[in-house]
């Protein structure tokens, strides 16, 4: 069993409310698993369940092979933390809370620790107190990067980083990756997932709505197609799984299902075509899909 | 500007008004006192006698040249009400400029279309107010209760004087440094100058001294004695100038940044090694404060302990009360006097393991407690930290005051007695580990009303304990609360280990359940 995360029909409820509402989640060893949703929709209360800082109603979790409640302190020496709130000691400066929340995992890598400081640009000489919130971000990232951790828990690590840091970040993750660690990023940044994650789990009202890879997915939904074509077109709309067909001075538009391709491509070379555009579906595109499905 | 007054006033209506509150209650309080203990001219004769021979006295209101009830009033009120009414101004200011700069606030404000040195103005402004507020009902009701009118306006008015000059003091402090905190500490180290050497000069009667000194000032008006007005114009003048100087400062530095530099701090935290290290490092602030205060307290009643056998000669219905009560076997009223330092001691220190307690609930509320606790440090150790050095530290606390009692007062009547005061301070440790076991208690059961039962635990404890529960007609409550079971060794009462022990079981007791609840429940 390879899963260093396996969480299954997972609660939490806080009095008549219900955080996490049968919550599944499998995160395998050497990944980066994106764990997306909106504010709200239960990320953080998995996380800290995750952490053994709150008990789970009901469900099973299991932890790098352990329990998270029982077992929290044995399992936070192999794995690393960034809240998705960064509060520090306001006294202490930045190297000293690095150095202290490194020595609590029980060690850290002072090669590491020096290479990111310059490369989040980090003074950790300034008190805690005068660090903006992307700094406070920064001083968490160090210490939870530069730890040996095999497991990273992320939660929302780029929020008050500005387009530099967030290139930074995404070196960094990228290091840890190659060097076989496991990490769980929690994020509503769609393009942070796509260029990081291998898998993803979408998560709506405390209950994921999707899994898989990211290929996996988009085979759940549409591609879009765009054809300048060489004769007239007739009706592409009778075509079954293909949809919003528009044609404007021989211009085509449209989305097709993956199973229609074949047949809309078929049809499209009858008729001749100049130049043709797919795009693949985004991220975006498959998040919006479901939070409207659950608008509607 | 207005609009800028308006939402500052919001902020400080409560605060402002008890503080005037405060200094109003203790100027007429203390006239009451006077009255009600000095009921004949020679008795206040006398007083003055004994305060004009006593350096610690005329240290604590200066000398007293008429003993008239206002005069006795001013002197014994005076020292405390113009360092209260200095302390509000200068952190009102302090609040609305530095504070608000530092936290961003008026960023957004001078966004908007507001002089830059408008916040500075309104802070004035209220500060200004408020000290004018509370010296005039000062007045007012001293005038009222039927003090000479002449004096009690002299008497307010060097109320007001020294909160317009510590405003202006404030003003200053918050153009230097970036942070409040910084701002705060410097204000309070001119204060606590200016304290201190106006308290040298009416001490020593050097009175270049007192003259040096901004709350000096104030005392040197005299009210009821001298009447001395034109005293006012030097706190006036040094008001102007010092706000020439914020104004001028604030013209010529950047927002959000202050005329001396920030000081670095390290870049690596080699001490920081778990959460013991950690927690000392947050609360050895608080150990500090609490150190020099019980220290200065402590040194400053038991010097005044020559007093008591002077009062002692003097009959009357509240020194047999007070021997009765305080005496214990012995009756001596040396003894009765020392004893009420240790209580005096022991009910304040009984504060301290509350909020070194109530620091765990600091650390879990403002998600500090989450960064640590992900890490492979434990819930238990992690509390555990924070309650065993509350507890140490009020065994230090105690344990300092006793033997700075002590001290002085063999090196001032010649008489030994550290290692006696030193046993009956630390007679209280138990007690007041107990009242902070009761914190633990409230912040691992029940969270959200933690900090307000705590406090609660400690001022019952307080209010109906054997030092003000008689004061205020609460006799026999005492029964209620540890420190009542701690036998008066001083005075010669045979010390006994049973309530001791039981109080230590139930400290036990209470801090077990603390930590298996806080082991089982959802943080944060």
């Amino acid at each position: 069993m390879d899963d260093l995360i396996s969480v299954a029909a997972l609660t939490k409820s806080y009095g008549a409310t219900r955080a996490l509402d049968g919550l599944d989640l499998s995160v395998r060893a050497g990944e980066v698993h994106g764990f997306l949703g909106p504010n709200g929709a239960g990320k953080s209360t998995t996380i800290r369940i995750l952490l053994g800082l709150i008990r789970a109603t009901s469900g099973t979790v299991r932890l790098l092979g352990g329990d998270p409640w029982r077992q929290a302190t044995e399992l936070h020496r192999r794995l690393a933390y960034v809240p998705g709130d960064v509060t520090l000691w306001p006294t202490l400066t930045g190297g000293e809370v690095i150095d202290l929340l490194g020595r609590a995992r029980g060690g850290l890598d002072q090669r590491r620790r020096a290479e990111l400081m310059d490369r989040f640009e980090l003074d950790p000489r300034k008190r805690s107190r005068t660090y903006s919130k992307g700094n406070r971000q920064k001083v968490a990232l160090v210490a939870a990067l530069s730890s040996r951790a095999e497991l990273l828990i992320l939660d929302e690590p780029t929020s008050g980083l500005d387009p530099l840091m967030e290139a930074a970040f995404t070196t960094s993750v990228a290091e840890e990756k190659r060097a076989g660690r496991t990490v769980l990023l929690s994020s509503h940044l769609l393009s942070e997932v796509e260029a990081l994650c291998d898998r993803v789990t979408i998560v709506r009202s405390g209950r994921a709505v999707e899994s898989g890879t990211l290929s996996d997915l988009r085979h759940l939904t549409r591609t879009s197609i765009t054809a300048d074509l060489a004769g007239r077109p007739g009706s592409l709309g009778d075509l079954p799984g293909v949809h919003n067909v528009l044609v404007e001075n021989g211009r085509l538009t449209c989305q097709a299902d993956p199973d229609a391709l074949d047949g809309l491509l078929a049809r499209l070379s009858a008729i001749g075509v100049r130049g043709l555009t797919c795009r693949p579906p985004s991220l975006e595109e498959l998040f919006l899909r479901h939070y409207q499905e659950a608008a509607r | 500007m207005t609009l800028l007054l308006k939402l500052a006033m919001r902020g400080e209506r409560v605060r402002s008004a008890a503080w005037i509150l405060t200094v109003v209650m203790l100027g007429a309080g203390l006239v009451s006192y006077i009255q009600g203990y000095f009921t004949t001219p020679e008795a206040l004769r006398a007083y003055a006698r004994v305060i004009s021979t006593n350096p610690i006295f005329l240290g604590l209101g200066g000398p007293v040249t008429e003993p008239s009830v206002g005069a006795m009033a001013a002197w014994r009120s005076g020292g405390l009400l113009f360092l209260l009414t200095a302390w509000m101004a200068l952190t009102i200011v302090i609040r609305h400029t530095r504070a608000e700069e530092e936290s961003g606030q008026q960023e957004l404000m001078l966004s908007g279309a507001i002089h830059r040195a408008a916040p500075l103005t309104a802070a004035l402004v209220i500060a200004a107010v408020t000290a004018l507020l509370a010296g005039s009902l000062t007045s007012a009701v001293l005038i009222a209760v039927g003090m000479e009118a002449a004096g009690s306006l002299a008497y307010g008015a060097a109320i007001t004087a020294a909160g317009w000059v510590f405003a202006a003091v404030g003003a200053v402090v918050a153009q230097l440094v970036r942070t409040a905190r910084s701002a705060t500490t410097l204000g309070l180290l001119v204060l606590g100058g200016s304290y201190v050497l106006r308290y040298a000069g009416d001490a020593s009667g050097v009175s270049l001294l007192t003259w040096v000194s901004p709350l000096g000032w104030s005392h040197l008006v005299r009210p009821y004695a001298a009447d001395r007005w034109w005293v006012l114009i030097v706190s006036l003048v040094a008001t102007g100038l010092l706000l020439v100087l914020a104004y001028g400062l604030s013209a010529r530095r950047d927002l959000d940044s202050g005329l001396l530099p920030v000081r670095p701090g390290p870049a690596t935290g080699p001490c920081l090694k778990g959460p013991f290290s950690l927690a000392w490092r947050l609360q050895r602030g608080l150990l500090a404060k609490w150190a020099a205060g019980v220290t200065a307290a402590a040194a400053l009643f038991a010097g005044l302990s020559g007093v008591a056998p002077r009062l002692a000669q003097q009959p009357g219905r509240v020194l047999e009360a007070f021997l009765q009560r305080y005496g214990g076997p012995s009756g001596d009223p040396v003894d009765a006097y020392l004893w009420i330092i240790v209580l005096l001691l022991a009910y304040t220190v009984a504060l301290y393991p509350v909020l070194a307690t109530l620091r765990l609930h600091q650390e879990e509320h403002s998600g500090h407690a989450e960064a640590l606790l992900s890490t492979a440090v434990g819930r238990l150790r992690w509390a555990a930290a924070h309650l065993v050095l509350g507890a140490l530290g009020t065994a230090a606390l105690l344990a300092l005051g006793g033997f700075v009692t002590g001290l002085v007062h063999t090196l001032s009547m010649d008489e030994p007695a550290v290692g006696r005061m030193l046993l009956a301070a630390l007679e209280h440790v138990p007690a007041a580990w107990l009242v902070g076991a009761c914190a633990a208690f409230a912040v691992a059961v029940l969270p959200r009303v933690s900090v307000a039962l705590s406090w609660a635990v400690w001022g019952v404890v307080v209010v109906v304990g054997d030092l003000l529960g008689p004061l205020i007609g609460l006799w026999g409550w005492s029964r209620i609360e540890p420190f009542h079971y701690t036998p008066n060794t001083v005075s010669g009462e045979p010390f006994s280990g049973t309530p001791p022990a039981v109080i230590l079981a139930l400290t036990a007791l209470l801090t077990t359940a603390a930590l298996i609840r806080l082991r089982n429940r959802d943080l944060g």
